[in-house]
């Protein structure tokens, strides 16, 4: 039986290539089989974009071209790609489990009679990894068509490093135009800024997990030791109106790199986890053993926040005392 | 205005708190203790409430709430009534081990293909699985429009199209034009889902539910199997800290001060 072809379906962000299109190649090597993966860019003037892939990674390059494809639309790019897609028989088409990705993949999977695997993590045995249950579990999901669609989570793999000894091709290919009922007219910048969470070294962040909106205190008290403190928050505490949404971070959120991030019940969900991978040193504290994550935490402290923080903070203020009677 | 809007919210039922869940290695199955309690999916709670907003804007919209399950999906519909729903509809199914997201949306889709809903609404994901595609499979099936991760919408009936924005990496937006009919998968924070009142869900629980058995739709090929469920080992970095409560506020701050993050 022959090897089935691999597609990567790359991705831009400002006109350039998304890191985790490169995080993909990691990720079909070890499906692959040694075979190389043929780019697919959809996009409007992409010839540049896909030389840069060409040359980083040494693979053919498909820029699928069009004044339609300006801006990312789940059927004007489904379009695009099934114009190269629709004629593999076997064939695994992976992307990354981004805004566009989940959007674009099921859709493919349909129009390609495909198996679709999202959201996964790692590769294991040949069966594909994923979390579920926020983290808890992993399953290992097998598929048992000859078409499969597959997205990988942002930051799971690493991206490639490795510099090819020559470049892939470079085809540019003009897709037709065609009437959808939907157009993407465009995209706008974040809605919530705020710089605090970007510049602080030690965020102290809330999950669910606080319980309810009164024990916040806990840990503004808590960041008050801190010099550059910044509160941080997960999604779910934003969409509960605890806090405002300029606390989030996480994939729809900010990205952070503190030096300390403490993360006061947090389950630890991939769309959190993601946006703290910068972070120097995480505590957690958290009264589910199994909570994801203690699997990123580099110190982990089983106690519920409401038990834990008053003594920390306790604690954190008879040494300040300490210090002021006994100066160093 | 009066404009006669069909709009369907597709609900799941999860476990209330994964704590509670055991997995057999072995078996590769999760077990749900004889005491679990399951609610709303949280995302689909959203997309609910996003239907029930248009329908007070809305006059002459009716809001219908589906789920797949076994029995006990019913009383989540009946959560769903008590929130304002009009009629639910229960897709009979057992779901005892993995079932993929492919066949999921197939059976619901042979379910609505004929009641010509306006608008599909549902969450961007569910919590326990995470797999963000019943929704995106739906449309495709349904041969329907499509957009993901909506935090904002506004729909023009005398256009018969909705113009939504999407939430996409970093707090970024995407605006979007789309006909109706269409299905739009609802992101969490689009507003605050309503509590209802006891009286409202006592009431809810003598309404009559649609109840559609799976095996009356067409059978789905399996596309994909699940070989294996299990826990993951905590990364060898972390440390547990342990001792009294007290015991290990000492040792966080002495842990802080060495690394110099408490001056």
């Amino acid at each position: 039986m022959k090897d089935p072809s691999i597609y990567i379906i790359a991705e831009q962000k400002r006109d350039c290539i998304a890191q985790e299109t490169y995080e993909l190649v990691s990720f079909v090597r070890l499906i692959g089989k040694g075979k190389n993966p043929v780019f697919l860019l959809p996009g409007n003037n992409t010839e540049r974009s896909a030389r840069e892939i060409s040359q980083k990674t040494g693979c053919d390059t498909v820029a699928l071209t069009g004044n339609h494809l300006e801006h990312y639309n789940s059927l004007s790019y489904a379009h695009a790609l099934m114009e190269v897609l629709a004629k593999e028989a076997e064939a695994w088409i992976c992307l990354s489990h981004t805004s566009m990705g989940y959007d674009l993949a099921p859709r493919l999977a349909v129009l390609l009679d495909a198996a679709c695997i999202t959201g996964v993590e790692s590769v294991i045995d040949g069966s594909l990894s994923r979390p579920i249950y926020s983290g808890r579990f992993r399953e290992e999901i097998v598929p048992k068509t000859s078409r499969v669609v597959v997205t990988v989570l942002p930051g799971a793999f690493r991206p490639c490093q490795e510099t090819p000894d020559s470049a892939g091709s470079v085809r540019v290919m003009k897709t037709p135009f065609r009437e959808t009922p939907s157009q993407t007219l465009g995209a706008s910048g974040p809605v919530h800024t705020d710089s605090t969470l970007k510049d602080a070294e030690v965020i102290v962040s809330a999950g669910r997990g606080v319980g309810k909106r009164e024990n916040l205190f806990l840990l503004s008290r808590l960041a008050a030791f801190f010099p550059r403190s910044a509160i941080g928050a997960s999604r779910s505490v934003c969409d509960l109106g605890w806090l405002g949404h300029k606390h989030q971070i996480g994939t729809t959120g900010q990205s952070v790199s503190p030096k300390l991030y403490m993360a006061c019940g947090i389950s630890g969900a991939f769309q959190h986890v993601s946006g703290i991978r910068g972070a120097q040193t995480i505590v957690a504290i958290n009264t589910d053993p199994q909570a994801a994550i203690f699997q990123v935490a580099h110190y982990c402290i089983l106690e519920d926040i409401t038990t834990f923080l008053p003594l920390l903070i306790e604690e954190l203020s008879a040494k300040t005392e300490d210090l002021h009677e006994n100066p160093l | 205005m009066n404009c006669l809007m069909k709009i369907l919210v597709c609900i799941k039922q999860v476990p209330d708190s994964s704590e509670i869940l055991q997995v057999d290695e072995r078996t590769g199955r999760l077990a749900f203790p004889p005491n679990a309690a399951f609610r709303m999916n949280r995302f689909d709670e959203f997309a609910l409430e996003e239907a029930l907003l248009i329908k007070e804007k809305l006059s002459g919209t009716f809001v219908h709430a589906l789920s797949l399950g076994p029995e006990r999906v019913s009383d989540t519909l009946e959560r769903a009534l008590g929130m304002g729903a009009d009629h639910a509809i229960h897709i009979l199914y057992p779901c005892e081990g993995y079932v993929s997201p492919f066949t999921v949306a197939s059976l619901v889709a042979a379910c609505v293909r004929p009641r010509k809903y306006d608008l599909i609404m549902t969450g961007v994901m569910a919590e326990d699985t995470s797999a963000c595609q019943t929704g995106q499979i739906m449309a495709c099936l349904l041969d329907l429009p499509c957009a993901t991760s909506v935090i904002k919408e506004e729909i023009r009936p005398e256009r018969g199209e909705i113009l939504v924005q999407r939430e996409i990496e970093g707090g970024s937006r995407q605006t979007v034009r789309i006909d109706m009919p269409s299905l739009l998968t609802i992101q969490p924070g689009i507003n605050l889902p309503r509590y209802p009142s006891f009286s409202k869900v006592m009431r809810a629980r003598t309404y009559a539910q649609e109840l559609i058995s799976a095996r009356n739709l067409p059978a789905v090929e399996i596309r994909e199997i699940r070989t294996g469920l299990r826990i993951p080992r905590p990364a060898s970095q972390g440390v547990l800290i342990e001792g009294s409560p007290r015991e290990k506020a000492r040792k966080l701050i002495n842990i802080l001060h060495e690394k110099s993050l408490l001056t």
